[in-house]
């Protein structure tokens, strides 16, 4: 009973905005270019289901989010696991990370479409740049606060560099590796939405400014909700990943 | 683990930290030097270092040649900046009023977080086909966008800030029959603080972000829209001079936020 | 008149009665510590007192009229100092807070804060944050902050409990020799016997788990040790040791 009643109090407030919505845009605001009933928007993506437009531009944001996540969560931590052991080279490195970090992954997108053009790679670029530094960062602090005990173990049983960090380093990380990686994946797919919004004609965000620009603002709604359902589910998806994996492996110190 | 490097402690220690640090930066200039005039990568993608110099010099109107074109840079930035600043300033503003209104009540939490949530991971950009329908092209309609994007990480860090307000605190404000505005301004908002400040950097990251987005295209007068044209016209070293501009920005940007927090924090350090 | 009285307080929390129809009455100027085992319900009754739980029957009567809430007469004193102090404002910055929700005005306030400070011995340290200052200090400008509030009542929730025994000392002897210089009514709940004996001029043993046989209060016993007392002699007083042979029963040791 409690359980349903939170679901209804999850659900009271965005119905009440969508009742809202609903009757302004069947009454004062019928007409807008830029606002459409909601029942209309349910419409427009049921079609936009049946004839596939959907799942493909999903199935290509997803993708371009999760290859860039990979390219990007790969380098950054084993960068990052190199810095957060090695003091010399954190200190080495630190300028040149200082300096190139503060770039706005926006700011590559028309480096990477002059060089890739339009299409799977430029946005896996801009993405892989933008999840790289989060990535780093954390992976650095996660390593660096390894439990100096148990680098003590590692050199007393004579365990060789590559053994004590595959045994000993990354499953001590490992639960704040994930939780880097929730928020790698946020924004990953932020990004990617992003850069097919500014440039790309590809994907979810491609989908909704065509939307705009034929003047459909039930497709519009429609793509906007549900660019925000698989923001939220992916999200989600990585929380209860994380939380698991902070369970098994002894949670964040 | 290795020795500890006997030359890491004392001030000896911290020069020699940043000098190598710096050998490091300048080998990658090199490198980049190298590979721009050995033409690993062509020169349409990767201008030489010089070229990028030049290109900023000039855009910025610190060129020396005479007779060169008025450079636009500083028009561009600025306007940016300025976009990025007042969307921010606003986004906080509204943010934290409306965060600590819902945050200082648990019903209102209850009933209201949900819908929060779920707004959360939206990007902020994909609202800007729906500004474009309602405002059409124009500075405001990209500023609306910017600061409703910018406002959800003060807001979400509002809420959580005043949630988690010490109890302890709460009774004490109790005993002294403190008022709730009075509450709000003296413990809220200060016990919020750090949560506060630190959606306030994240929403000045978003708001760079949503700025550039909305320049680009809305072919509002700004560094994305020229960013972007740099690219289209191939001219890559005036492309690479624009990137190290938004860099700038965030980079100064991040640095006064964090400089502003700690000096606000201070009570934090023991 | 007595200043508090409690009449046939009881309290249930949980569904357990934490508290047994309880009776007694303080008078002003009195200093009252309540000990007792764990789930005896002291730290409840003090807070009914104060007006952050209300009994489940009976009533806490201030003056004769039934407490309804906290009020700025009745101070409190947390255990857990650290929590209780606003950590971004210093120690003046802290006891400052009590008077500006007494609306003091601000021309008067810093010379009320000083002499506070002066009397917890902090006038020192007025600048400096919570995290600055030793668990002791800490607590110390806890105190003055109820101070400030200039109370009727001070309750204290083993406000030493967390310090180490030399501190707790030292701050006991200033704790005596401030509420002797004003006046003031304690209630003072703490789980050290002795400690109970050394401060308060009566002792209120506390039971767990009442049963209409043995009820909440399970001993009222005056202390009449004369004052000042110090930490060396009067631990050797022949009443010391008589009311601690006296009372150790009902601390649940058995």
């Amino acid at each position: 009973m409690a359980r349903l009643f939170r679901w209804f109090q999850a659900l009271a407030f965005p119905a009440v905005l969508i009742a809202a919505l609903e009757w302004y845009t069947r009454g004062p605001g019928a007409g807008s270019e830029a606002l459409a009933p909601p029942s209309l928007a349910l419409k427009a993506f049921w079609s936009a289901i049946a004839d596939g437009t959907l799942w493909q531009a999903t199935a290509f944001t997803l993708g371009s989010a999760a290859l860039g996540l990979l390219i990007g969560a790969l380098l950054g931590l084993l960068l990052g696991i190199v810095l957060g052991l090695s003091p010399r080279a954190a200190r080495m490195g630190f300028l040149s990370i200082e300096v190139l970090r503060p770039v706005p992954s926006v700011a590559l997108i028309p480096l990477s479409l002059l060089v890739f053009g339009f299409g799977l790679r430029m946005e896996v670029a801009v993405v892989a740049f933008a999840t790289f530094w989060p990535m780093l960062v954390l992976a650095q602090a996660a390593a660096r606060q390894v439990e100096p005990r148990l680098l003590e173990v590692a050199l007393a049983l004579g365990l060789s560099p590559r053994e004590r960090v595959t045994k000993i380093v990354i499953p001590a990380m490992a639960a704040r590796l994930f939780v880097a990686l929730r928020l790698g994946v946020a924004i990953a797919l932020v990004v990617a939405v992003t850069v097919e919004i500014a440039a790309n004609p590809n994907g979810m965000g491609y989908a909704i400014m065509i939307a705009q620009q034929s003047l459909d603002p039930a497709l519009m709604l429609a793509w906007l909700f549900w660019i925000g359902v698989v923001g939220f589910l992916v999200n989600e998806l990585a929380e209860r990943a994380q939380a698991w994996v902070a369970r098994r492996m002894g949670g964040v110190r | 683990m290795s020795r500890a490097n006997h030359t890491s402690t004392g001030r000896a220690g911290a020069w020699i930290g940043w000098a190598e640090s710096a050998a490091v930066l300048a080998a990658l200039v090199a490198l980049w030097w190298l590979a721009s005039h050995q033409q690993w990568v062509s020169k349409v993608f990767l201008p030489t270092p010089e070229a990028t110099v030049r290109s900023l010099l000039d855009g910025l109107n610190l060129g020396t040649a005479p007779d060169a074109p008025r450079g636009e840079l500083a028009g561009f930035t600025l306007s940016t900046v300025e976009r990025m600043v007042l969307g921010w300033l606003l986004a906080s503003l509204v943010g934290m009023a409306l965060g600590a209104l819902i945050g200082i009540s648990a019903t209102a939490r209850a009933w209201i977080q949900p819908t929060l949530e779920f707004v959360r991971p939206l990007p902020a950009s994909a609202v800007l086909p729906l500004a474009i329908s309602l405002f059409g092209l124009s500075p405001s309609m990209v500023l609306s966008v910017v600061a409703f994007g910018a406002m959800w990480p003060v807001l979400l860090a509002t809420v959580h800030g005043f949630a988690h307000v010490e109890p302890r605190l709460r009774e004490v404000a109790t005993a002294l029959q403190m008022g709730r505005a009075a509450f709000i301004w003296k413990i809220g908002l200060p016990s919020a603080m750090p949560d506060i400040l630190a959606g306030m950097r994240l929403s000045m990251t978003v708001s760079l972000i949503v700025s550039v987005v909305g320049e680009m295209i809305a072919s509002q007068s700004g560094l994305g829209q020229a960013v972007l044209l740099a690219a289209r016209s191939f001219r890559a070293s005036e492309l690479f001079a624009g990137i190290i501009l938004l860099g700038l920005i965030g980079f100064a940007s991040n640095a006064l936020l964090a400089l502003a927090e700690r000096r606000l924090l201070r009570w934090q350090k023991p | 008149m007595s200043l508090l009285r409690f009449d046939d307080v009881a309290i249930h929390l949980g569904g357990r009665e934490i508290l047994s129809p309880t009776r007694f009455e303080v008078s002003r100027g009195e200093f009252v510590c309540i000990i007792g085992p764990s789930g005896c319900g002291k730290t409840t009754l003090l807070r009914a007192a104060a007006g952050f739980v209300q009994p489940s029957a009976g009533a806490v009567l201030r003056h004769g009229k039934p407490i309804t809430g906290p009020s700025r007469e009745v101070a409190f004193v947390f255990q857990d100092y650290g929590r209780a102090l606003l950590p971004w404002r210093t120690v003046e910055g802290n006891v400052s807070l009590a008077l500006e929700a007494a609306g003091v005005p601000a021309a008067e306030r810093p010379a009320r804060i000083a002499r506070v400070l002066q009397t917890v011995g902090l006038a020192q340290h007025a600048h400096k944050f919570p995290v600055q200052l030793s668990g002791g200090m800490q607590q110390r400008a806890q105190i003055a902050r109820c101070l400030a509030q200039e109370p009727e009542v001070m309750m204290m929730d083993e406000p030493f409990g967390a310090l180490d025994a030399m501190t707790r000392e030292s701050l006991q002897d200033e704790l005596s020799r401030l509420v002797q210089d004003s006046g003031l009514t304690v209630m003072f709940v703490t789980h050290d016997l002795e400690e109970a004996i050394y401060l308060g001029d009566r002792v209120i043993a506390l039971r767990a788990n009442p049963t209409p046989e043995h009820p909440s209060l399970a001993a009222m016993i005056d202390v009449p040790i004369p004052r000042p007392r110090d930490q060396l002699s009067t631990k050797e007083h022949p009443e010391f040791l008589r009311l601690r042979r006296e009372l150790y029963q009902f601390l649940g040791h058995h």
